[in-house]
């Protein structure tokens, strides 16, 4: 008979394990899904039978009001997901630095900050869409929700950064300049990766808010079309479809994080 | 020349490069070996807090010689890293002047390099790239600053070590990256504050064998701050004692013996009996 002994030290046995973990805690998701919704017997809580045939009859053929393509609410949901992120990592990039650098600065506007920030999401929702149209608008709820966790990472990188790191380099004569491009910026690379991470995450939570007055688009216009027509195994399709790519992106993330830190020596 | 310049074998530098550029010893190179290159005069650090101020140096001055290296030794938290952080700029003293040569040193440059006890490499960079850093920073062509960097890889004993990254090297080798990151810039003055407190005592010999060989080669000044009177008295030419809090000189040792020494020697013996029983002295435990 053939048998393994697993090997702790050996990468490809561990890599075997973890993707048998994964499906053992997928298989009994689903199956703890089933034994709860059965037992409610509620009609706004769907079996998982019926959610994966609702999923699979969008897949096939499109959303049963409108006919739409899944990949056409998927495309404006990526649109709105990846402008939100852009603008989140386009303004908060200079400004942690910046306020992570200058302490004085940050002292100033960590009340602004602090203040601003418990807001949740949905509440800028209907402002930013009546202000910014229903284009900028949705993508501005996303970048809100990346934003904060984005900036606070790099800011609090900026802080961790080793004061004997910046002390070398000026025995070696570096500028401000100098210090800024050289030993800030790289020191705070893992940082950075890691509030892309866990601001990627945190904008997926904000697709619903930001998409919910969209006339025709979006993954979350879709689950709020379907919940209020009362089609709740469609309803619960969009949020698996929310979820796959919600891990699609923080796992791209996670995995370009772990290989910098790795390769820069540092841990985030 | 304007003011601020001055040409040193067909270079130029000014006033800014004196703190930025490479190879600052040579703006000291009308100096001869053995006569005073930095000066410490009246250096006084006083520490204020709400209720008291703190004098942790008191009034020190002392001369260090082109070509030398000169050890500070003092009890526990007498402050001679302290001395060392005025020197280089990092800290500014309360009062006092530090001249090399006629040029008054104000902030940190590169005329002062140092290496730090816990390394302070970039961890982000490779063995290599950490050596060049300097060279990077004052603008040093690529390909040159290869071809110096080779050159201190090798005397250092780093060279299959030169694309690794920090934390895949022992502490013995990061220090010697230390070590190599500072020498490579020809700094007019080099300072070294506890360079091998972090390491255990058979790295450290060796270490200290390895400095004495690349000094060999490369004549330098160094203000070497250890709590190690062994260390002290292999390695320098001078030992400056110091007393207890606030730091005042009690004493400059002028070491014989050309290096590499005998560690065992009898004459050291003495010497470091002497020392020894002062420290202990000053012990404020006692």
């Amino acid at each position: 008979m053939l048998s393994i002994e697993y090997d702790e030290n050996n990468p490809k046995h561990r890599m075997v394990r973890k993707a048998i973990v994964i499906v053992i805690s997928l298989v009994t998701f689903v199956i703890l899904w089933w034994v709860v919704t059965a037992l409610m017997n509620d009609r706004n809580f769907p079996t998982p039978d019926k959610v994966f045939e609702a999923l699979w009859n969008l897949i096939l053929y499109g959303d049963p009001i409108g006919g739409h393509s899944v990949w056409d609410y998927i495309a404006v949901s990526l649109k709105t997901f990846i402008t939100g992120f852009i603008l989140a990592l386009v303004v908060a990039l200079p400004l942690g630095l910046l306020l992570g650098y200058v302490g004085p600065l940050r002292e100033f506007t960590s009340p602004w900050i602090e203040i601003v920030r418990p807001i949740a999401p949905i509440a800028w929702a209907p402002i930013f869409v009546l202000s910014f149209g229903s284009q900028l608008g949705p993508a501005l709820v996303v970048f809100i929700g990346i934003f904060f966790p984005l900036l606070t990472n790099i800011i609090f990188g900026v802080q961790r950064i080793d004061q004997n790191w910046l002390d070398a380099s000026k025995t070696l004569g570096a500028s401000q300049g100098q210090l800024f491009y050289k030993i800030v910026l790289p020191a705070t690379v893992p940082y950075i990766l890691n509030g892309i991470k866990v601001g990627l995450g945190v904008g997926w939570m904000c697709i619903v808010a930001a998409e919910i007055y969209n006339k025709f688009g979006g993954i979350g216009q879709y689950l709020v079309d379907m919940v209020n027509g009362g089609l709740m195994s469609n309803a619960f399709a969009a949020i698996i479809i929310i979820a796959v790519l919600g891990l699609a992106t923080t796992g791209v993330a996670e995995y370009a994080s772990k290989i910098v830190s790795r390769r820069m020596g540092m841990d985030a | 020349m304007s003011k601020g310049e001055m040409v040193i074998e067909g270079e130029k530098y000014n006033s800014k490069d004196r703190v930025r550029a490479d190879h600052t010893d040579k703006l000291y190179a009308h100096i001869p070996e053995g006569e005073t290159l930095l000066s410490i005069r009246d250096l006084n650090v006083t520490y204020r807090t709400d209720e008291k101020s703190t004098v942790a140096v008191d009034n020190l001055s002392f001369d260090i010689k082109k070509g030398e290296l000169v050890s500070i030794v003092g009890p526990s938290g007498c402050g001679k890293s302290t001395v060392l952080r005025c020197i280089s700029g990092l800290l500014q003293p309360t009062s006092g002047t530090i001249m090399i040569g006629d040029n008054k040193c104000t902030t940190a440059g590169s005329d002062r390099g140092m290496v730090f006890q816990e390394f302070a490499l970039f961890p982000w960079r490779t063995v290599r790239k950490n050596i060049e850093f300097g060279l990077e920073i004052a603008g040093v062509p690529k390909e040159e600053r290869r071809e110096r960097s080779e050159k201190y890889l090798k005397a250092m004993g780093l060279f299959e070590f030169a694309d690794s990254r920090i934390h895949e090297l022992s502490g013995g080798m990061k220090q010697r990256v230390g070590i190599a990151r500072a020498m490579i810039m020809h700094p007019a003055v080099i300072l070294m504050d506890e360079p091998f407190g972090a390491l255990d005592a058979q790295t450290r010999n060796i270490l200290q064998e390895s400095l004495v060989k690349v000094l060999k080669n490369s004549s330098r000044t160094i203000v070497f701050v250890t709590h190690s009177v062994d260390e002290a008295l292999y390695l320098s030419d001078r030992i400056i004692v110091l007393s207890k809090r606030p730091a005042t000189i009690h004493k400059i040792i002028e070491v014989p013996g050309d290096r590499p020494r005998d560690r065992v020697a009898p004459e050291y013996a003495a010497m470091r009996k002497e020392i020894l029983s002062y420290l202990q002295s000053q012990n404020t435990m006692n």
